[in-house]
């Protein structure tokens, strides 16, 4: 990944709007060929960093660089930029082809080039028999393919994404999802896409930055963001996990839950930690082991309250004795657990994140 | 049902029939008294084409004519190139004192017409403000401004032009300016973004500015009367005359339907040539 170098580079940047920091000191290398997600809640600033790496915005602090260039002064139209927003903000008053062809005209290409590129940028989004048609006449998925053709048709430097699926359907957003993680890896250009939702994130990056109250949080490959969180938001926030309690045992190997009789051996890795500090310990939902209770062994006691079926999944809807809920995750069985059935709930000490409280 | 049917009436029937009798019924009235003739104050009905004639050879008549025409294009143009920064500067930057200044256009409509002429009058007269103080500073007075079409053309910019950056104000607020943004993002420069964005998405709201502008113009009687001096004397002047001091009803009335008829043309030409799609007008607002 080192080895082509560091395509943009973003140092040190700061926004803050009066007294409120939007972005606080962010430091990012973006690698050519590289598709990077910027994950965080709504607020976080990832829509503000995102802004300022267009140039729509100017940061308080840092700098940018564009392929070693600082384009920080730069105003949007000369940094060779694409974007697609998440209300699409197509031009209502040009057809689907003069929206297409804008970014071209803007560069002052000649019309063979521009009637090139448009044959193109049709052929690849399946736009070639709506290029006469208003925005208005599209359906969402269709305008869409129109915002990130826009984006792309004149060869930018790097990809901006804002939320592009959000205003989409679920089914929709999936295809979509698989279509520009193609279109990606066809045009060997960063794509930077920012969304607050952690399963786009999840499918299409190589790289995921979390950010978290204008914080840069998490920077890594999706899978190590997703198995081995560094911090509790990222714990929390990444994948759907489930939150307990608890302390370090004075023998300083085990873990003893606050709110349920369950103990657990303290993973390996986890040596900052010292006997009878409280612990926050985050489990994925999907790392749920259950056992019924008649079987015997050690866990939380729960009653199944639900099962819902999500295709090859089965969500366990379980109440703990003390009357918090818990989702587990299992694949599809014939046979699942019964409505009612008496389970202890137990996981892997390894598969689990623990933090000390308040961290 | 019966209930919805008496409702549908009377929101149809009422409008249409106030309309009927207090807009219609004048105007076809205006159309016939214009093709009689008038003799020492007195209607002669008997149908003629001799006021349409009158009108299109008598050079005085063709004058007043072309200057009206040339006055209210001239302040049309005029007021939409003063209205739109004015209009997108409160729009952009005026926060939350935007209605505020908004509403401030308003001011001088709280006054009527003829006391704001008279107040211009002051302004703009041999012993006028402006004047005045050139005259203090014992430079020449500008002769220019005193009761000719440059005082009128001034009194129109100051009568319409709260008319004008309002309903382009209004075009503005109503536009979705991350549209800029996304031009921006495409490569547009900011001259670009204007032209390419910004002015075709607001044009319809433009025209409706100038078509406010222009139409009053074009008829115009107060402001020459005032201000114009004696050679700006414009259209609707004239027509107040024939209905006034000289009693030629009929050749007023004639002057009245090339007025309404002209207005219609210019309206037909800037509705009809403003191709609605293209200043992203789909019918559903703003989606």
């Amino acid at each position: 990944m080192s080895q082509s170098g560091s395509y943009i580079r973003i140092e040190s940047v700061s926004r803050r709007y009066g007294q409120v920091r939007a972005l606080d000191s962010v430091t990012l290398d973006i690698v050519k060929e590289e598709f990077i997600s910027i994950l965080g809640p709504s607020g976080s600033g990832k829509s503000t960093l995102l802004r300022l790496i267009a140039g729509l915005d100017r940061p308080t602090e840092g700098r940018i660089h564009f392929e070693g260039k600082d384009v920080t002064d730069l105003p949007p139209h000369k940094r060779g930029i694409g974007m697609v927003f998440q209300e699409f903000l197509l031009f209502p008053h040009r057809t689907v082809r003069e929206n297409l062809a804008f970014p071209l005209r803007m560069r002052r290409e000649p019309q063979a080039v521009i009637d090139e590129r448009l044959e193109w940028v049709a052929g690849v989004l399946s736009l070639t028999t709506l290029l006469d048609r208003y925005p208005n006449q599209l359906s969402g998925g269709q305008q869409q393919r129109v915002a990130l053709g826009r984006g792309l048709v004149a060869r930018p430097t790097l990809l901006l994404l804002d939320e592009p699926l959000a205003n989409l359907d679920r089914e929709l957003r999936q295809e979509m999802e698989i279509e520009i993680r193609r279109y990606q890896r066809q045009l060997g250009i960063p794509f930077v896409y920012v969304t607050h939702n952690q399963e786009e994130a999840l499918s299409m990056s190589d790289r995921i930055a979390v950010i978290n109250n204008g914080r840069l949080e998490a920077l890594g490959e999706r899978q190590s963001i997703y198995d081995h969180p560094k911090t509790p938001f990222v714990a929390r926030f990444v994948g759907k996990s489930s939150r307990f309690q608890g302390t370090v045992r004075p023998d300083g190997t085990t873990v003893r839950l606050a709110r349920h009789d369950h103990e657990f051996a303290l993973p390996q890795g986890a040596t900052t930690l010292k006997a009878g500090d409280a612990v926050d310990i985050f489990v994925k939902n999907e790392r749920f082991d259950i056992a019924k209770k008649a079987d015997g062994g050690a866990g939380i006691p729960c009653t199944v309250i639900d099962v819902v079926l999500r295709g090859p999944f089965l969500e366990y809807i379980l109440e703990t004795d003390r009357g918090d809920t818990v989702i587990a995750v299992k694949p599809k069985r014939n046979d699942p657990l019964p409505i009612q059935e008496r389970v202890l709930l137990s996981w892997n000490p390894a598969d689990c994140h623990i933090f000390k409280a308040g961290g | 049902m019966q209930n919805d049917n008496l409702q549908r009436r009377l929101l149809l029937d009422i409008p249409s029939g106030f309309l009927l009798l207090f807009f219609v019924l004048p105007l076809i009235a205006l159309v016939v008294l214009s093709f009689w003739q008038t003799e020492n104050y007195k209607i002669v009905r008997e149908w003629t084409l001799l006021n349409y004639g009158t009108l299109a050879t008598e050079s005085a008549y063709i004058t007043f004519f072309l200057r009206s025409l040339a006055m209210a294009v001239g302040v049309g143009v005029a007021l939409v190139a003063i209205s739109w920064p004015i209009a997108y500067y409160i729009v952009r930057y005026g926060g939350r004192y935007r209605t505020i200044f908004s509403l401030l256009l308003v001011i001088p409509f709280l006054s009527g017409e003829v006391l704001r002429l008279i107040a211009l009058q002051g302004m703009l007269g041999p012993a006028g403000l402006v004047n005045g103080a050139l005259i203090r500073m014992g430079a020449a007075p500008l002769r220019m401004i005193m009761y000719s079409n440059a005082a009128s053309f001034i009194a129109f910019i100051y009568l319409y032009l709260p008319l004008v950056i309002t309903t382009i104000y209004l075009s503005l607020i109503n536009f979705d300016f991350r549209l800029a943004h996304a031009a921006s993002a495409c490569g547009a420069n900011r001259f670009r973004v204007f032209t390419e964005v910004v002015w075709p998405l607001n044009l319809s709201g433009t025209v409706v500015g100038f078509m406010l502008a222009f139409i009053p113009t074009l008829s115009a009687s107060l402001v020459p009367r005032f201000l114009g001096g004696p050679n700006g004397t414009l259209y609707g002047m004239s027509m107040a005359q024939q209905f006034g001091e000289s009693g030629t009803w009929a050749l007023g009335a004639a002057m009245g339907v090339v007025l309404f008829l002209f207005s219609a043309i210019a309206l037909a030409i800037l509705s009809f040539g403003v191709d609605l799609r293209r200043t992203g007008f789909t019918g559903l607002g703003r989606q």
